[in-house]
C-alpha cells in the first residue's frame, strides 16, 4: 500500500508532463430568476434531468428539455440523498423530527413520467439512504431495505469506513482505506468497472470492483464520474467556521493528471456530473452548468 | 417441557424485540470536535510557560476534542448512540465543513454538537457561552434545533469552576453573521441533524485558555453538553449518578501574571489557583469515595465523576494551607460545584523585610514625590496594617497593595513639604493574612528636597486669550523635563458643551534631553469655531521625569476668533506677499550686524503668502525687520496701525516702527505670547504730530528662559487714518482729571491715552488708562481713549 502511495505521489508531481488540455466550452446560469438558492444537485446519466434541493430542504427536478421544475416534496430532504435509479425514478429520503425529538426517517420514490409519489419504506429512526443503481433503485434502512427489484444491477455506497459494490446481486463490502471518520460519495464509472469515494482524511479512492485500490486523487470532496476516464470533485477550503474558498476540479481516474474548471475564489462546489454535462452550485446557491472539452 | 419451551421461546424473543426497541429508539448524537491538528487555524493560545506552536499548549482543536471524547464517554455511558468526526488531534483529521456535515447525514444521528470555544480576537475580555443553530433567531431551518440549544446553554453557565462575564446567547447563525447572507456557519449548513455548535467559553480570556488545558474542566463541559442532550430527549431521569466539581484556590493570594504581557483577570480568577492539591470525597462514615488531585495547570481544578447521589464530604489538604472540608450533595445527573479557598498557614509574625526610600543623616535628600514602601515577609491584612501606619508630621494620601498583599506602598495625595524630616511608624499591630500581629514596631526616617511642584513658565491658550481658529496648537511649558508616557491624555480641550477636541496626535511634540525647558505641543486636529468659549484643562498628574507633578488642576479657558477677519476702516498698507522689499539684521541700516534671511510662506491670512523669519537671539538682543524700499503710506499720530503676526509663542517683544527723517520711533505692539495668528495693532502716539514712515518692525529678546530661536511671520500691515476726533460710543466710559492725572475708566480694557491741545497738536500719549499731567498748562485739552482698538475723545479741563 505504501509503495502504490510512493509511485500515486511520483505520479501527480509529474502531472504537468502528461499534456492534457482541458477546455471550458460554455458555462451558464441555470434557473436565474427562476429559482432561489438551489444546493445539491444531482444529474442523471443522461445528463437531461436536475435535481436540487432549497435552503429548507425541498426537492425539485428540472428538465433541460422542456425546461420545467417539479417540486417532488416539500418534505426536508437533503439533496445528497436524492439519487436517480436506472429506471428513471427519483430515490430519496425524508425525516421528521418526533415528539420525542428523534428524528424519522422515510424512503420513497417519485416517478417523473408519471408524476407519481410513493413511501417505499416506512418511516423509522436511524439511518437511511438512497442508492442508486443501473437497473433501479435501492434505500438502505435501519430495518429492511427496499430494492426497486429483484436484479437492480450495479450500485455501489458507503456506510461508516465501508464501500459497498453490489455487482450481478452479489454485495462485497471493501475498506481499502483507513479512515476513522469514514467513507462518503461513492459512485460508479459510467462503464461500471471501477468505484470512486471519499476517505474522510484521505481523499479519493478508486477502486476496482474486487476492492483493489487504483488510485488516490487527493484530499478533494464530492467526487462524480465525468466519463470513464475522468472524475470532477470539489476543492473547499474553511478557517474551520465557513468556507474560505471552493472551485470545481477536473481530475483524471487514475492520478495522473488534474486541473482546475473553477477558480479557488469562485466559491464553486456541490458538482454533478451526466453525459458530458457539469453541474454545480456555489456557496451562496447558484447553479451553473459547464461543458468542456477534454484534449488528450 | 413443549409448553415451558414454547413460553421460554416467547421470553427470550419479547426480550430480543424490546433491546431491539430499545435500541431503535436509541438517540444518536454526532459530536465534532472543532478544528484539528496544530495548525495555523487550530487557535494556538500562547500562555507561559509554553511557546507559541508548542502542541503541549492551549489549543482550541485540543480542548475541543478533549470535551468531545468527554462527552462520547459519557453519552455512551448513558445510553446513547454516538459518533465522532475526530478522536485524534492532527492535520488529516481536520475534516472539511461540507464532508462533516455529509458524515453525520450518513450516521443518520438525531442531533449533531459542534464543539468549540471562542474568541474576541481583540483586547478586550469575555467570557461565555455561546450557542448558534442555522437560520434566524427564533427561526431554525431545521425544527428544533432551538430548543436543543435552548436545553443545552443553561448547563454550559452553570459551570462554577469558570467566572463568567456575562449571560449566555443563543443565536441563529443568520442573525449572528447576517453579513454571511445564509450561508451561515460550515458545518450547520446542509446538516440534516438537529444541529448545534457550541462556543463554551472564551479561550482568549486567559485564565479561561488555562482551564482549558485541563482534562477535568474538558471533562466538565463534555458532562454539561450530555444534561443538554438528556434535557432534549427527556432522559435527566435515566441516569443514577453526579458528578462533583470545583476550583480551589488562595483565599487572598493574588494570581501569578507570569504571562510576557499582564493580562486581565476577573473576578475569582484574580485568587491563587493552588495545584497538586489533594482532594478525598469521603461518605459520611468518614470512608474514602474517591481521591483526585488538583491540576497543577494554574487552575486548581478538581472532579469526581460518577458520584452515587447522597451527601458527603469533600476534604482539601495542601501543604501550605490549611486543610479544609466541606459537606456537599449530588443529586443523580446533575452537577454538584464546590468551590474551595483555602488559607495558607502563616507560622512567624510579620516583618518588614525592605523598605523604601532608604535615607539616613547626611544622605541626599528624597524627592517630594517619592512613595513609601513597606514589604513583608507574609502577605498582610489590609486593614489593621494600614491603621498601623502613622507619619509624622500627617500626610494626606493612599494605600496600595502588591504582590498579593506582600507589598505596601503609600503614596500622598499631592506631595511631601519640602526640606521636612518625616518619621514613620508601622505599629505593631499590623497583622498578617493569617490574623497575627507584628512583634516589634517599625520606624524610618527621611528628610525631604526643596522642590515638591512641577512649575508652570508659560501656557497657550493663557487664561482669556483669543486664539485663532485654524487648527491651534497648545503649549505647556514647566521648569523641569516632562514625563512624556501617555501626556497627551492628561491635556483636554473642551468645547463649551464639554466635549473633547481631539488632539493630532501624530504632530506632537516633547522636550527633549538638553532643552532649557520642559515642554508639550499639540494642535488640535480640527478648526474651532469662532465666537465661541473652550477650555483646556490640565490635570494635575502632569509631572517631571522625577515624578514632581503640578500643584493642582487648571481649567484654562479662552475664545476662538478670525485673526483675519474684516477690519472697517482698516486700509492695506502692505501685504508682505514677498519678501524681496524686507532685510532683518541686529544694526540699524540695510544689512548691518547679523542678517538674517527672510522668506516667504504659504501659511497666510491674505493672498498667496506671508512673510517669514526664521531667527534666533545667540549673543544678540534685538533684530530689525526693514523695508529696502521705503513704504509710500504715512502715518500720522492718531493713527493706528496693525498687522497680522504668526507668533511662535517666543515672549518677544515685537514693535513697530516709524521714522521721520533722523529718529526711529518703535511702538510696542506686544508680546509673542501665542501661538498662531494673532492681529496685534497700537495707536500711534509720543511722537510729534508728523508725516511718519513705516521702516519696519523690531522683534527684542524678551523672557530669557524661552528659547532663543524662533519663527515669525507677517501678513497684511494695515492703518487707520485719524479724523482727529471721533467720537465712538463706548458704553461706560468717563474721563476725568484727578490732580495730577488724568484717569480714563470703563466696562473694559484701556489701551492708552493721546492728549491732544485745543489745536489738535498732540501733546502726550501713555500706555494705560493714567497719565500723569502735572507738567500741563492750565486749559481745555482733548483726550482720545484706545479701547480695543476703537477711540472715543473727551474733553478735560487741567
Amino acid at each position: 500500500m505504501k509503495r502504490l502511495m510512493i509511485v500515486m505521489a511520483l505520479a501527480a508531481m509529474l502531472l504537468p508532463a502528461m499534456g492534457q488540455e482541458v477546455e471550458v466550452t460554455s458555462q451558464r446560469r441555470l434557473l436565474d430568476g427562476v429559482e432561489g438558492p438551489a444546493y445539491y444537485p444531482v444529474l442523471n446519466a443522461s445528463g437531461n434531468r436536475l435535481l436540487f434541493s432549497n435552503e429548507d430542504g425541498a426537492l425539485k427536478l428540472y428538465d433541460f428539455a422542456s425546461d420545467v421544475t417539479t417540486t417532488v416534496t416539500r418534505d426536508r430532504v437533503v439533496g445528497h440523498d436524492a439519487c436517480f435509479g436506472g429506471d428513471g425514478k427519483v430515490y430519496f429520503v425524508t425525516q421528521r423530527v418526533g415528539d420525542d425529538h428523534l428524528v424519522y426517517r422515510t424512503g420513497r420514490t417519485f416517478d417523473a413520467a408519471t408524476g407519481q409519489l410513493a413511501t417505499v419504506t416506512e418511516e423509522q429512526h436511524g439511518a437511511m439512504c438512497a442508492v442508486p443503481a443501473t437497473r433501479g433503485g435501492a434505500v438502505k434502512a435501519p430495518g429492511r431495505d427496499y430494492t426497486s427489484g429483484s436484479d437492480i444491477g450495479s450500485a455501489a455506497w458507503t456506510e461508516g469506513s465501508r464501500v459497498h459494490v453490489m455487482v450481478g446481486g452479489e454485495e462485497r463490502v471493501f475498506s481499502p482505506v483507513d479512515s476513522w471518520a469514514g467513507y462518503l460519495w461513492a459512485s460508479l464509472s459510467p462503464d461500471g468497472k471501477r468505484v470512486a469515494f471519499f476517505a474522510a482524511g484521505k481523499g479519493i479512492v478508486v477502486i476496482d470492483l474486487r476492492g483493489q485500490m487504483l488510485a488516490m486523487l487527493g484530499n478533494y470532496e464530492m467526487p462524480c464520474w465525468y466519463n470513464n476516464d475522468y472524475l470532477v470533485a470539489q476543492n473547499a477550503k474553511d478557517d474551520g467556521h465557513q468556507f474560505v474558498s471552493s472551485q470545481i476540479l477536473l481530475i483524471k481516474a487514475d492520478g495522473t493528471w488534474q486541473t482546475e474548471l473553477t477558480k479557488p475564489a469562485s466559491m464553486a462546489m456541490q458538482p454533478t456530473c451526466g453525459n458530458g454535462r457539469i453541474v454545480y452550485t456555489t456557496v451562496d446557491g447558484l447553479l451553473y452548468e459547464m461543458k468542456i472539452n477534454i484534449y488528450d | 417441557m413443549k409448553k415451558y419451551s414454547f413460553k421460554s421461546v416467547m421470553t427470550a424473543l419479547l426480550a430480543v424485540m424490546a433491546v431491539n426497541v430499545a435500541i431503535a429508539q436509541q438517540p444518536h448524537v454526532y459530536i465534532n470536535p472543532g478544528h484539528g491538528g496544530y495548525d495555523s487555524d487550530d487557535r494556538n493560545m500562547v500562555i507561559y510557560p509554553f511557546g507559541a506552536g508548542d502542541s503541549a499548549g492551549s489549543w482550541e482543536s485540543k480542548s475541543n476534542l478533549r470535551k468531545g471524547l468527554a462527552l462520547r464517554e459519557i453519552l455512551q455511558k448513558k445510553g446513547y448512540k454516538t459518533t465522532m468526526s475526530r478522536v485524534t488531534n492532527t492535520t488529516a483529521d481536520d475534516l472539511a465543513l461540507s464532508t462533516i456535515v455529509a458524515l453525520c447525514n450518513q450516521s443518520g444521528a438525531d442531533v449533531f454538537y459542534s464543539i468549540h470555544s471562542n474568541a474576541t480576537g481583540t483586547s478586550s475580555v469575555a467570557n461565555f457561552p455561546m450557542v448558534f443553530y442555522r437560520g434566524y433567531t427564533g427561526s431554525p431551518q431545521i425544527p428544533n434545533a432551538d430548543v436543543l440549544a435552548a436545553d443545552l446553554e443553561p448547563y454550559l453557565y452553570a459551570n462554577q469552576s469558570t467566572v463568567w462575564t456575562n449571560n449566555y446567547q443563543i443565536w441563529g447563525d443568520w442573525s449572528f453573521r447576517p453579513e454571511w447572507g445564509t450561508q451561515g456557519y460550515g458545518v450547520l449548513r446542509g446538516n440534516n441533524a438537529v444541529a448545534n455548535l457550541s462556543e463554551g467559553s472564551f479561550h482568549d480570556y486567559i485564565p479561561e485558555a488555562y482551564r482549558l488545558l485541563s482534562l477535568a474542566y474538558c471533562w466538565m463541559e463534555g458532562w454539561n453538553i450530555s444534561l443538554g442532550a438528556d434535557k432534549y430527549f427527556s432522559r435527566l431521569d435515566s441516569f443514577g449518578q453526579g458528578v462533583i466539581t470545583g476550583n480551589v484556590r488562595d483565599d487572598r493570594i493574588k494570581r501569578l501574571q507570569e504571562n510576557p504581557q499582564p493580562f486581565i483577570v476577573i473576578g475569582d480568577d484574580n485568587l491563587m489557583p493552588i495545584g497538586a492539591a489533594t482532594v478525598r470525597l469521603l461518605d459520611m462514615e468518614g470512608n474514602e469515595v474517591q481521591r483526585c488531585m488538583t491540576d497543577t495547570l494554574r487552575n486548581g481544578i478538581y472532579v469526581f465523576k460518577y458520584v452515587e447521589p447522597g451527601t458527603y464530604n469533600v476534604e482539601v489538604t495542601e501543604p501550605s494551607h490549611f486543610s479544609q472540608t466541606q459537606t456537599v450533595t449530588v443529586a443523580a445527573n446533575e452537577p454538584t460545584y464546590q468551590n474551595f479557598y483555602l488559607k495558607r498557614v502563616r507560622d512567624t509574625p510579620p516583618v518588614v523585610v525592605d523598605y523604601s526610600p532608604v535615607w539616613q543623616e547626611n544622605d541626599p535628600a528624597v524627592k517630594c514625590s517619592a512613595s513609601i514602601m513597606l514589604a513583608f515577609n507574609w502577605d498582610m491584612d489590609s486593614v489593621t496594617t494600614c491603621d498601623a501606619f502613622h507619619l509624622d508630621p500627617p500626610v494626606e494620601g493612599s494605600f496600595r497593595w502588591e504582590d498579593s498583599y506582600y507589598r505596601l506602598i503609600f503614596t500622598p495625595t499631592d506631595a511631601f513639604d519640602v526640606n521636612t524630616l518625616y518619621t514613620l511608624t508601622l505599629d505593631k499591630s499590623a497583622e498578617h493574612g493569617g490574623g497575627t500581629p507584628m512583634e516589634e514596631d517599625f520606624s524610618l526616617q527621611f528628610y525631604t528636597q526643596p522642590r515638591n511642584h512641577l512649575n508652570e513658565l508659560a501656557v497657550f491658550p493663557y487664561e482669556g486669550a483669543p486664539v485663532h481658529y485654524k487648527t491651534p496648537t497648545v503649549e505647556l511649558r514647566v521648569d523641569s523635563m516632562l514625563d512624556t508616557y501617555n501626556l497627551f491624555q492628561r491635556l483636554r480641550v473642551l468645547d463649551s458643551e464639554g466635549n473633547e477636541v481631539a488632539w493630532n496626535k501624530r504632530s506632537i511634540k516633547y522636550n527633549k534631553n538638553g532643552d532649557d525647558y520642559g515642554y508639550v505641543r499639540i494642535p488640535l486636529v480640527k478648526n474651532i469655531d469662532v465666537g465661541k468659549d473652550y477650555q483646556l484643562i490640565l490635570d494635575v498628574d502632569i509631572a517631571d521625569t522625577a515624578g514632581i507633578h503640578l500643584p493642582a488642576a487648571r481649567v484654562i479657558n479662552f475664545t476662538g476668533v478670525d485673526a483675519g477677519a474684516d477690519k472697517p476702516g482698516m486700509q492695506v498698507v502692505e501685504d508682505f506677499e514677498s519678501a524681496d522689499n524686507y532685510s532683518a539684521s541686529t544694526g540699524y541700516g540695510i544689512g548691518t550686524g547679523h542678517t538674517y534671511p527672510l522668506t516667504t510662506s504659504t501659511d497666510r491670512l491674505f493672498g498667496s503668502h506671508s512673510m517669514q523669519m526664521v531667527y534666533d537671539f545667540y549673543d544678540r538682543t534685538r533684530i530689525l525687520i526693514e523695508p529696502i524700499d521705503e513704504v509710500a503710506a504715512t502715518f500720522n499720530l492718531g493713527d493706528t496701525v496693525g498687522v497680522h503676526v504668526w507668533g511662535d509663542m517666543s515672549y518677544n517683544e515685537l514693535s513697530v516702527c516709524f521714522s521721520a527723517g533722523e529718529y526711529t520711533y518703535p511702538l510696542p505692539l506686544g508680546t509673542i505670547d501665542f501661538h498662531g495668528w494673532r492681529y496685534m495693532t497700537v495707536p500711534i502716539k509720543n511722537m510729534s504730530n508728523k508725516d511718519y514712515k513705516f521702516v519696519g518692525f523690531r522683534l527684542t529678546r524678551g523672557d530669557e528662559s524661552m528659547s532663543p530661536t524662533g519663527t515669525i511671520r507677517f501678513d497684511n500691515l494695515l492703518k487707520k487714518a485719524s479724523s482727529g476726533i471721533d467720537e465712538v460710543p463706548l458704553a461706560g466710559l468717563k474721563v476725568k482729571c484727578e490732580g495730577d492725572y488724568i484717569v480714563a475708566t470703563a466696562d473694559t480694557y484701556i489701551q492708552g491715552l493721546e492728549l491732544f491741545d485745543a489745536n489738535g497738536r498732540a501733546i502726550k500719549a501713555v500706555g494705560g488708562n493714567c497719565m500723569n499731567v502735572a507738567s500741563m498748562a492750565h486749559g481745555i485739552y482733548l483726550v482720545r481713549v484706545h479701547i480695543n482698538g476703537r477711540t472715543a475723545t473727551r474733553k478735560v479741563k487741567l
